[in-house]
């Protein structure tokens, strides 16, 4: 396939799962603000708002992940419902080429989610080039690294029913227990040493620390980039070799 | 090249089925191209899991499968841009409509928008499904969003077709129109691989067959050579009364409602012919039909399930 080719199968998934459907029914746009809004409206209100920049920044990790855990459950139904899948195998759509489609399709859903986020970002004062390039580069690796999970888990679902099971354990494991919604320094000890394991407290960390709300140093930032970029190559290898494009 | 598809000793065995249920056990096939090749057998039979196979969707255990010259493990790259599948039980997006499955169906594999719309409104047209283009498939019937499955493929610019059970839902008039089409396109020299419950749509396509049972092919050939393969290549049967015995004497006797259905040989066809005739009986003699075939190979109808091979029943679902 040339990458003239590519680059439109890879545009006609995006209006295939991403805008088409929303044509269809327009409700689906407010689908991914639901749940970081929810969170943001929780966290001010207990906080009496102390905390409603800590609401923004983690807001808008919290879309990025929902576009993945998106991605899953439409990845599921369409493979086991459908069999689009199996039809897409049998074709000249390389892998990588779908889950990039289908990724990027699932980000549109979330443009209204994050509009609402950078308006709120913009407000709070925290807009300025330099943190809205951090933000920008953290975004992005954060749909990555949850689009690579996403589709490595939903070739090993055996049915729709599943991605209801793992879909709130993967929002738990990776942003309530991490310090997405708050600073790490709320957390215990133990507590600061397991959410090390989660990319998104380094996503977190990198934003927190743009907009000031985190002291992050140079050589932290870097770090923490660095495990962030790490945590993204480390999933797309296990998606590259473990993710079942032709079934075995 | 004469053959689009060529199967040898191939074998599966599905990650955690049972100590020897092998969905496909030793089969060999050769596919002639620009034909169309119907594969029948009962529900878990093995035909899904060789066009999963040879489609490139699944691994074979062991054996080879080339499809146009590739081998379907380790050559997928040049064997995908020349094929399209529709997969048994598949539906199109529920969200599009009939045009969009077609057109944007195309468009993914690749090509632009222009040949696109030309194809879309063409396979349209054929398949007569222009007056539902804009009806969302969410409003469909079964038997339409099967046929815009078959239209999408048909549309497609791939050589070989694999189309698992596509006419399931179809009323008679929609499964002639997806047969013309499909005529037409072996008459433009693509291979379409079958696989169909429907014994008389497999006889009325197919340039050859395959009986496959249990994973393995039990007959091979043209509708023709089938019946000359089996025991008795003739039916007869007889409306009335007559001594059962004698009947049995010259062929194979089921009893029917109201008198016999008969499996002969020609010259005993024949004769339980003449002899019901004298009588005064109502006779009627012809070739075997292909359900006639199955049951003869089989032993069993094709409607019933093969409760052995789980393996693919599982997999199917």
């Amino acid at each position: 396939m040339s990458e003239r080719n590519r680059l439109r199968s890879l545009l006609t998934l995006v209006w295939l799962n991403g805008l088409v459907p929303i044509r269809d029914q327009p409700l689906y746009i407010l689908n991914l603000l639901a749940s970081p809004l929810s969170f943001l409206f929780f966290i001010a209100i207990v906080s009496r708002g102390a905390l409603i920049a800590y609401g923004i920044t983690g807001g808008m990790i919290l879309t990025m992940l929902s576009v993945g855990t998106g991605l899953q459950s439409d990845l599921t139904h369409y493979r086991i419902d459908l069999k689009f899948q199996d039809t897409v195998v049998a074709s000249p759509v390389e892998a990588p080429v779908y889950v990039g489609g289908m990724a990027l399709s699932e980000f549109v859903y979330s443009f209204p989610g994050l509009a609402v986020f950078v308006f709120l970002f913009v407000l709070a004062r925290f807009a300025n080039l330099y943190t809205l390039a951090v933000l920008a580069g953290v975004l992005v690796l954060v749909w990555a690294f949850a689009s690579a999970l996403a589709f490595t888990l939903a070739t090993y679902f055996r049915d729709v029913r599943e991605t209801f099971l793992f879909s709130p354990l993967i929002s738990l494991a990776l942003t309530v227990l991490p310090p997405v919604y708050y600073p790490i320094s709320a957390l215990p000890s133990w507590a600061q040493f397991a959410a090390k394991f989660s990319p998104t407290t380094y996503a977190a960390s990198l934003v927190q620390g743009a907009v000031g709300l985190a002291p992050l140093s140079e050589l932290g930032a870097a770090i923490d980039w660095g495990v962030l970029v790490g945590f993204t190559a480390v999933l797309f290898l296990i998606a590259a070799l473990k993710a079942r494009w032709k079934e075995p | 090249m004469p053959f689009a598809i060529e199967a040898q000793h191939l074998r599966k065995v599905y990650p955690n089925s049972p100590p020897g249920s092998a969905a496909i056990d030793d089969l060999s096939l050769e596919i002639p191209t620009g034909r169309i090749y119907g594969l029948i057998g009962r529900n878990g039979a093995g035909k899904t899991t060789f066009v999963r196979i040879a489609s490139t969707q699944l691994e074979p255990t062991s054996g080879t499968v080339t499809v146009l010259g590739h081998n379907v493990q380790g050559e997928e790259r040049e064997i995908r841009p020349r094929i399209a599948c529709v997969p048994q039980e598949s539906r199109p997006l529920y969200f599009l409509n009939v045009e969009e499955v077609v057109y944007l169906y195309l468009k993914l594999r690749g090509l632009d928008s222009r040949d696109a719309r030309r194809r879309t409104r063409d396979v349209l047209e054929e398949l007569s499904l222009t007056e539902y283009r804009k009806r969302s498939v969410s409003r469909l019937s079964g038997g339409l969003r099967r046929r815009a499955m078959c239209a999408m493929v048909l549309a497609s610019d791939a050589e070989v077709l694999f189309l698992d059970e596509p006419t399931t839902g179809l009323d008679p008039i929609a499964r002639r129109e997806v047969w013309e089409a499909l005529r037409r396109a072996s008459r433009e020299q693509r291979t379409i691989v079958l696989t169909t419950h429907y014994l008389d749509e497999a006889e009325a396509l197919s340039t050859r067959l395959a009986l496959v049972e249990r994973g393995r092919v039990m007959l091979e050939g043209t509708p023709a050579d089938l019946r000359a393969r089996v025991l008795y290549p003739y039916r007869v049967v007889i409306q009335g009364s007559f001594p059962r015995e004698e009947l049995e004497s010259l062929g194979r006797v089921s009893p029917i409602e109201g008198g016999y259905l008969i499996f002969a040989r020609e010259d005993e066809a024949r004769e339980i012919a003449r002899r019901a005739l004298e009588r005064g009986i109502r006779v009627s003699l012809g070739p075997v039909s292909l359900e006639d075939i199955f049951l003869d190979v089989v032993g069993r109808a094709i409607d019933t399930d093969t409760a052995s091979n789980d393996a693919e029943v599982e997999a199917e679902a």
